[in-house]
């Protein structure tokens, strides 16, 4: 198979995929494009009429009654209107087809993608997957606005193209020749210029990766007098975007001008060889005419067709793009390889880990851990950078597989709260509810218990202030306060706390800990901890090492019977002394 | 419209003129030689009046009768052609010009834009606004690309063609052309008309397309929360909600646009039956031939013909103009602490700071009526080499100090002096070679570590960043680091963890060799290894440099030479540790209930 069939077969392909969503529509968009493309050939028939029926005899001694001008200017009116019709409906469900097309195909992926579990979205980037139902289907469907357009010219072709050679076959052959010419004129021009654009596009793509780093650096910029330097940083990736456009410029004016001149041309010597079928009697005066105005008609979107060349392969990677996703298997939740404990009983765990065995990325995230955590109980999980404890958490919690080594979780109400806290731009009642129902009782208890009801109370609009961009930004520790609120609306039974208290004020933290703590007996806590206020507060303490358990039971006995828990809480004590180290 | 948009539209709101006016001032390529462009677009719109013409000839002079005058019209279509390749040749020139004149100019433009993004004020660039700035560098600047590239030579070539096709309408018959001018008129009503709904329309599509991919980003961002939680389906009813409504208004758009598509063809049939008519009418009487008819019903056709494109591009240009005055809405912003204009060169060997009545406060934001004063009349004086902490709850003026000195903001009374200098008189260069800040979140490029410390020190050689990492006893962590001094830090320096990047900064700060250093530490909890290197880095760099540690944990405090207490912009306290741990004060208290939350 030749490349060039091969590029034909893959769009064609594209094409079938992307029609097949709502193929009604595209019915539609595609006659009333058939009716334009006939009315535009019956329309030179209109100028037919008018120079050999009312012009020319009103030039000779006979003249013309008013009702034979009246009728023919009937005639081309009423034609005009049905191509504009033609067009009318043609445009209309182009967009139609479009919009919908790219309404449904957004939808199916971002479920796709949200369906995914959380471990598999950590492997990729936000940015990237959010474009796949944003920008990459509106590139994908960007190819269905002049499909519609495209299909009447080649009716328009093969119409206008029988009718010429109808009216007058050596000069309908010569004419039709210059169809190809220009369609091969298209597609070699996009060929060429589609390079020249598409680094544009790449450096583009630098440029903005570039201005917003250096703009998010700008203290540091400052700070090191390096202003004049950065500008001429993003100025040098602005030049070759420069260097870029302008040869696409150069390219573009010299085609534009071909791809004008050229029907120009023809028309020219269609009338020097049309004078001479005149004398030879085999064309009136109105043929020539009709002849050269359908020509004229017919190179008209001949010139504009290469933008559906060039929609062609931003379409096709866009696609590209939204099927990659699509097509991935759905993964199966963590959640599901959870075990229920089971409720009866209140002896019983809430949770249990036998040999447990997690990934994070390509290493062992937690090795061989067996932990049983007793209902109403708090539980802190010590242990430096990288030992594992967020992961610990978001196994409990469902977000991360367990590879081998079973887990069972006696509810369903876990409420996990991350160490970042994640805030939508929308009304506090739905960040804190995110949809569920919770009576705003529940709602103020949360607020009270995460100490968060004072600054809300602030907001003037109360639970129906709207967050993020538009409305109040919150500072770290509030929207720490917030997440916990969450929690603890939703009425959790099992709070999982990601190093949650880490952005507030001493005094705060020890307000939200102590009244964390008098709810001992409707809930039960696992806390990552990294100051020793946090610690204080827990029952057992369970430290982690390189991802394992490496010690577990109360404060005061590890801090004797450990040593690198000891010299982790040393580190603690010598950073508080405030000696030199 | 976002907020951020009316951040800098909102300083001066320019008419359409204004703006465009005001564009071509600091973007000078834009308009130079634009006339001779122009010049050369007409000649290039000849040639597409050249066919209707020629018919007119063809028919009046080549064919007198039965007899067809060969010769004649094959001179003539030797004339004809020889016009349509230099109109080409000119078009061609023309489109070149403008197109290259708009990327000359559209360059000068982004890079004003970048030097001047850089010279704004701290206050300009907050959170917040950073989307917008890189926007206006990018997204902005683009709308007036795409606008030269299609919409803007639309306008060049189309009217280039009406204009010539009106002329020779009118030298052909000028009771005619009036005819044909008159017809058309109602169309211009029409196209105001449906085009001011289109405007709305697309405005609808703009708002609900960005509300749409914002929600979408958001939705995928959450998703841990989302699936935590349990709250998927209602996050994707939220989205199905929000595609579904961009899908309506660019549909709305889209209906619009195609009924006023048509509309010059719609006119134009008209036209040429009222032209036909008349002309029929008045016929050879009033001079007219068969072949003027014939030429002048081919030339109403060309002169309706751009008005499809017109329909297409005016919404461009309103989107080009918009993005323009944005553009322009940041080149009016004044830039941050001006430059001195008599600098005064800073003393050799340490330098001690003195603030004297200072005061600061930041101008008020839209919803507040008053400006916050922060800072009120502070006095303060720092000797040489000194090691000063400043402590205070948030909001007490900590870090407002620490810009004031660093000179990121200017006070709004009052004076600073570095080594016996108004800071005012200090060149910038100057300054940032002798003092440097390390913020409370380091920024770090997606680079290596010693492109990033390098920073400070373009020129600097392996062996200089090395010897700053012994200074500062860094070795082992440097060692421990996968690929040492070339490893890679990530986006912001998110491969680092958040004392890792202090740890970067403090070291890129010593490339400096600073005699002033400023120290924002991080809030954020570092792990207990990284912290013990961090404060015998810090202690190090500091020693025999003035240095101004804001403190948040009070163990640096308690190692500095002397602790500033601030409360609402005021010093409350000033001594040594021991000294103000004495006295029982607030430092005191803040001290040990600092000391409660630490211990176990």
């Amino acid at each position: 198979m030749t490349p060039k069939s091969n590029r034909l077969t893959v769009a064609s392909r594209l094409l079938r995929a992307l029609v097949s969503f709502h193929r009604g529509y595209f019915v539609i968009a595609v006659t009333g494009a058939a009716v334009f493309a006939t009315a535009t050939v019956v329309s030179s028939y209109g100028v037919k009429l008018v120079i050999d029926n009312v012009i020319l005899p009103a030039f000779t001694a006979k003249g013309i009654s008013f009702a034979t001008w009246a009728t023919t200017s009937l005639v081309v009116i009423a034609i005009g209107l049905v191509r504009a019709v033609g067009v009318v409906v043609r445009r209309s469900f182009a967009g139609v087809l479009q919009w919908s097309t790219a309404r449904t195909i957004a939808n199916r992926v971002l479920r796709h993608i949200m369906t995914q579990p959380a471990w598999w979205h950590r492997t990729r980037m936000t940015g990237d997957i959010a474009a796949r139902a944003g920008v990459d289907t509106d590139a994908a469907v960007g190819i269905l606005a002049p499909l519609p357009f495209s299909s009447s010219v080649a009716v328009l072709l093969v119409v206008a193209g029988t009718w010429l050679m109808v009216t007058d076959l050596w000069l309908g052959l010569f004419a039709t020749l210059v169809f190809p010419v220009m369609l091969v004129m298209n597609v070699l021009y996009q060929r060429k210029v589609d390079r020249f654009y598409r680094t544009a596009q790449d450096e583009l793509g630098s440029l903005s990766e570039a201005a917003h780093e250096s703009f998010d650096g700008v203290l540091v910029v400052k700070a090191f007098g390096a202003e004049g330097r950065e500008t001429e940083r993003l100025a040098e990736i602005s030049r070759r975007l420069r260097r870029a456009r302008k040869q696409a410029v150069n390219l573009r004016s010299t085609f534009e001008s071909l791809i004008d001149a050229t029907p120009s041309l023809v028309n020219i010597a269609i009338i020097a060889f049309g004078a001479l079928r005149i004398r030879s009697g085999d064309m009136s005066i109105g043929d020539l005419s009709s002849f050269v105005y359908l020509f004229t008609l017919v190179t008209l979107p001949l010139r504009i067709v290469s933008y559906l060349f060039s929609e062609l392969p931003h379409s096709l990677s866009g696609w590209d793009r939204v099927q990659e996703v699509l097509t991935e298997p759905i993964i199966a939740s963590p959640r599901e390889q959870i075990r229920n404990i089971g409720t009866v009983g209140e002896r019983n765990p809430l949770v249990e880990m036998e040999h447990v065995y997690a990934v994070h990325g390509s290493t062992d995230a937690l090795i061989d851990i067996s932990l049983c955590i007793k209902r109403g109980s708090t539980v802190a999980v010590v242990g430096s950078t990288g030992s594992g404890k967020t992961t610990l958490l978001h196994a409990i919690a469902g977000l991360v597989p367990v590879r081998s080594g079973s887990l069972s979780v006696g509810t369903k109400k876990v409420g996990l709260v991350f160490q970042e806290a994640f805030l939508f731009a929308e009304s506090l009642r739905y960040n804190l509810t995110l949809g569920s129902e919770v009576t705003s009782d529940d709602i103020r208890r949360a607020l009270d218990i995460a100490s968060a009801s004072e600054f809300v109370d602030e907001m003037g609009m109360g639970l129906d202030t709207e967050l993020g961009e538009r409305g109040v930004s919150l500072s770290g520790g509030q929207r720490q306060r917030l997440a916990l609120a969450r929690a603890l609306a939703m009425r959790s039974e099992l709070l999982l706390l990601d190093d949650t208290t880490s952005a507030l004020d001493p005094a705060t933290e020890q307000r939200v800990l102590t009244n964390l703590s008098s709810m001992h007996d409707e809930m039960t806590t696992i806390v990552v901890a990294s100051r020793p206020s946090t610690i204080a507060l827990a029952d057992e303490v369970v430290f982690m090492e390189g991802g394992r358990i490496v010690a577990q039971g109360v404060h005061e006995l590890l801090l004797e019977t450990n040593h690198g828990y000891r010299s982790l809480i040393a580190a603690f004590e010598h950073d508080r002394s405030g000696s030199a180290p | 419209m976002s907020l951020n948009d009316d951040i800098t539209e909102g300083l001066r709101r320019r008419g359409t003129v204004d703006t465009i006016r005001a564009g071509i001032a600091e973007a000078p390529a834009l308009g130079k030689g634009l006339a001779l462009t122009f010049l050369l677009a007409l000649f290039g719109a000849a040639g597409r009046v050249t066919i209707p013409v020629v018919m007119q000839q063809a028919i009046d002079n080549g064919i007198v009768g039965a007899e067809v005058r060969v010769g004649y019209i094959f001179r003539l279509c030797a004339v004809a052609a020889t016009v349509v390749v230099i109109a080409a040749v000119s078009q061609r020139t023309a489109v070149y010009r403008l197109g290259s004149s708009a990327e000359e100019g559209l360059y000068g433009l982004r890079v004003r834009l970048f030097d001047h993004i850089h010279r704004l004020s701290l206050a300009a660039h907050n959170d917040e606004r950073r989307g917008a700035l890189v926007a206006r560098v990018t997204s902005d600047i683009e709308t007036l690309t795409m606008f030269f590239a299609w919409g803007g030579l639309a306008w060049m070539l189309n009217l280039s063609l009406m204009f010539v096709v009106a002329c020779v309408m009118l030298a052909y018959d000028w009771v005619l052309a009036m005819v044909a001018f008159t017809v058309v008129a109602p169309l211009i009503l029409v196209l105001r008309l449906v085009q001011k709904r289109l405007m709305r329309a697309y405005d609808g599509v703009r708002t609900n397309n960005a509300g749409m991919l914002s929600l979408i980003s958001e939705t995928v961002s959450g998703v841990e929360t989302l699936q935590a939680y349990d709250a998927v389906e209602p996050a994707l009813f939220r989205v199905e909600e929000a595609t579904a409504k961009r899908s309506k208004t660019s549909i709305r758009a889209g209906v619009i646009g195609a009924f006023l598509f048509p509309s010059g063809e719609v006119f134009s049939v008209f036209t040429v039956a009222a032209v036909v008519g008349i002309g029929v009418w008045r016929g050879e009487a009033a001079g007219l031939s068969a072949g003027a008819l014939v030429g002048f019903m081919f030339l109403t056709y060309r002169f309706l013909e751009p008005i499809a494109e017109f329909t297409e591009v005016i919404d461009q240009t309103q989107t080009a103009v918009a993005g323009l005055r944005r553009v322009l809405g940041i080149l009016d912003t004044p830039i941050g602490p001006p430059p001195a204009t008599d600098p005064v060169e800073l003393p050799i060997g340490q330098l001690g700071i003195s603030l004297s009545e200072v005061a600061f406060s930041y101008a008020p934001r839209e919803e507040e009526v008053a400006p916050t004063q922060v800072l009120s009349a502070l006095t303060l004086n720092i000797p040489p080499a000194q090691h000063v902490a400043l402590v205070g709850e948030s909001g007490s003026g900590k870090t407002t100090i620490a810009r004031l000195i660093a000179r990121l903001a200017d006070p709004t009374s009052g004076r600073v002096v570095i080594g016996g200098v108004n800071l005012k008189h200090v060149a910038n260069e100057d300054l940032r070679r002798r003092l440097t800040v390390v913020p409370q979140e380091p920024f770090l490029f997606a680079d290596t570590i010693s492109y990033n410390l390098r920073f400070a020190k373009p020129e600097a050689p392996d062996s200089e960043l090395w010897h700053a990492v012994e200074q500062l006893g860094l070795e082992d962590w440097v060692r421990a680091l996968p690929h040492g001094l070339e490893t890679q830090v990530g986006q912001r320096g998110q491969a680092l963890s958040a004392g890792e990047r202090q740890i970067v900064a403090l070291l890129r700060a010593s490339l400096v060799k600073p005699d002033v250093l400023i120290l924002d530490e991080a809030t954020s909890s570092v792990d207990a290894l990284t912290e013990v290197r961090l404060a015998r880095a810090l202690q190090r760099l500091a020693t025999g440099r003035t240095t101004i540690s804001i403190a948040h944990r009070l163990s640096t405090a308690a190692r500095a030479d002397r602790v500033i207490v601030l409360a609402a912009g005021k010093v409350v306290e000033d001594g040594s540790h021991e000294m103000l741990m004495a006295r029982g004060g607030e430092y005191r208290r803040m001290y040990d209930s600092w000391l409660a939350a630490t211990n176990t």
